[in-house]
């Protein structure tokens, strides 16, 4: 069996909700019944197969090729199978996933992960901006699993989060980490301002110090913490980059806060350049 | 010269005959059983910066603890785990708890790791059962989290949750749940010796060969017992009292189990995470113990037991020679 691949045929006329293209979803249909499934857009209904051709069989292994930043919440829901993006993502990719895996060979719009639960995504290129945050109008941010964004990431990424690992290899915008409720994000390259900003608990590890932090933040010291050495090591998985961070155990600058609210927060500082 | 009476039931060495089920370098060994108990069990793996304090942790954690009877629970040292075993790299130490109960069990090991772990510098305290083998979860950094006072911090790492509790050398990093598992506690021999320097050198053969067998401990000092108690008292407060029938300084006073040539008897008793692990445990141990003959002064083998109405685990020594 080959993966069922997905295929953009043109454009879409205006943003389309792409989430029905998730493995548990295509499971079991034919490739006439996949064919004629709905997919809402602005103000009218499109047919999968108006927008995609369609190719493979393997409902567990979905590709989207050819994707466009039109196509909003890829592998929203998703509970499970593998989803291969390629080409730019909209906005809301794997929002509120509970688990398998989504892999975008290219950039994603804003809100990546949101809300998310489980699983894993893999971004090779950026993401906008909230990445790992909740839904706009909720409470909380992602609360399971792990996103990996190997190039830059927007502004608030990890807003909100509740639980889970945000892993940054490139920089991050303003705001990382605000609000955070629980949770880890690692950041390898710079942050914008305001790092923490509100972080009530959870943990946010920067490879290079930021030019300011907040003044609600307290500095505790240089430590090389057990937790810290057990967290690293769990991020090996993700890549050379987060491989050759851990293995250098660098000892860490750490940080209380935000004392503008809860103050349980922790950001550890990798020594080095700014 | 044999007694010529023995009052009251009193029997003399060399009127016990022992039903054989066969020899071991010449020591004949008794064609009898060793009944065991169901327990409820947990492995503790405790890391620390050097195996030095990994074992100030795991010997304070075993201490008193080597009957139920009246310690509560037993635990003893599992073996020595390298820096590749271990969940942090660092050196580390497995030891196993048994109680009679999930409850009990919960208890002490609350109690054990709470004074005798946390209270260790750098020291840190991770499950040791897998999650396929755990019959269901006890509480561990879960329950010590508290003496955080509020700055104790959750972290969860790989799909495992931590505890971090502030601690005035840096933190405490322990594991937030240890899994149970349903284990055996009771598997013992006795040796009988012609005097207590061959048992006590048997016994010390017997043990350094047990303590290489994995899921495992011998809870009592040493490994050893010469304390070797029966069911029951005569005074009504005890649910046990010394075993005088392997008593040397009681033979013609009641009803003796010493063959000839026996003046002392020690005995090892084995609890486990299961029945083949103990099983094991007491093969080696029995040969260990034989080794040498009846000229390294051991003149028999026998195990304990209530007539196998008591435990539902038995293990025959005669599996010796299966």
């Amino acid at each position: 069996m080959s993966a069922l691949k997905f295929v953009l045929r043109h454009t879409p006329p205006s943003a389309v909700d792409v989430s029905g293209l998730r493995p548990a979803l295509l499971a079991g249909k034919s490739r006439k019944e996949i064919t004629k499934l709905p997919l809402t857009g602005w103000n009218e209904i499109h047919r999968v197969g108006d927008l995609f051709s369609i190719r493979g069989d393997d409902a567990q292994r979905v590709v989207v090729d050819g994707a466009d930043e039109r196509l909003l919440r890829i592998g929203a829901g998703m509970e499970g199978g593998e989803l291969t993006v390629v080409g730019t993502a909209g906005d809301y990719l794997g929002e509120s996933m509970r688990s398998g895996t989504i892999v975008v060979r290219g950039d994603v719009g804003t809100f990546v992960g949101a809300g998310m639960r489980g699983g894993r995504i893999d971004v090779s290129g950026n993401a906008g901006a909230f990445a790992g945050s909740g839904r706009a109008g909720t409470l909380q941010g992602m609360a399971g699993g792990a996103i990996v964004v190997r190039g830059n990431a927007g502004d608030r990424a990890g807003d909100r989060m509740r639980r889970g690992l945000l892993l940054i290899e490139g920089n991050a915008g303003d705001y990382c980490a605000s609000r955070m409720l629980a949770g880890t994000a690692v950041v390898l390259g710079r942050v914008g301002i305001d790092a923490g900003y509100l972080m009530r608990r959870g943990t946010l590890i920067l490879g290079r110090s930021p030019a300011e932090l907040l003044p609600t933040f307290n500095h505790n010291g240089w430590h090389d913490l057990l937790a810290i050495r057990l967290l690293l090591e769990s991020l090996t998985v993700y890549g050379k980059r987060f491989q050759s961070f851990a293995r250098s155990r660098p000892s860490l600058s750490r940080w209380l806060g935000d004392l503008g609210c809860d103050g349980k927060g922790e950001i550890l500082i990798a020594p080095g350049r700014p | 010269m044999r007694a010529r009476a023995a009052s009251r039931g009193a029997r003399v060495p060399g009127t016990i005959v022992m039903k054989v089920a066969g020899e071991l370098d010449g020591v004949p060994v008794e064609d009898t059983f060793a009944e065991a108990f169901g327990m409820r069990a947990t492995r503790l793996v405790i890391t620390g910066e050097t195996r030095a304090w990994a074992r100030h942790a795991a010997v304070a954690a075993t201490g008193f603890a080597t009957s139920v009877i009246a310690c509560g629970c037993e635990a003893g040292i599992e073996r020595e785990l390298s820096v590749r075993e271990t969940p942090d790299g660092r050196p580390g130490i497995s030891i196993l708890i048994f109680a009679m109960s999930s409850k009990d069990l919960q208890k002490h090991l609350e109690r054990r790791t709470g004074q005798c772990v946390l209270t260790c510098p750098t020291t840190a305290a991770f499950n040791g059962v897998p999650n396929e083998v755990a019959h269901e979860w006890l509480q561990l950094g879960g329950a010590l989290r508290y003496f955080g006072d509020g700055w104790q911090i959750s972290k969860l790492i790989g799909g495992k949750r931590y505890w971090r509790i502030p601690v005035m050398d840096g933190e405490f990093v322990c594991e937030e749940k240890a899994g149970l598992v349903k284990g055996i506690g009771g598997g013992n021999f006795l040796i009988l010796a012609a005097d207590g320097a061959s048992a006590r050198s048997a016994a010390e053969r017997a043990v350094a060969a047990m303590r290489k067998v994995r899921n495992v401990i011998l809870p009592f000092p040493g490994g050893v017992v010469r304390s070797g108690s029966k069911v029951g008292s005569k005074y009504k407060t005890l649910i046990a009292s010394t075993n005088d029938a392997y008593c040397p300084t009681l033979v013609g006073l009641t009803r003796s189990a010493l063959p000839e040539g026996a003046g002392a008897v020690l005995e090892i008793v084995i609890d486990g995470l299961d029945a083949g692990s103990i099983a094991k445990a007491m093969d080696v141990g029995i040969r260990a113990a034989c080794r040498g003959g009846t000229g390294a002064g051991v003149v028999g083998i026998t195990a304990g037991n209530y007539g196998g109405k008591l435990g539902p685990h038995h293990f025959h020594l005669k599996e010796l020679f299966a």
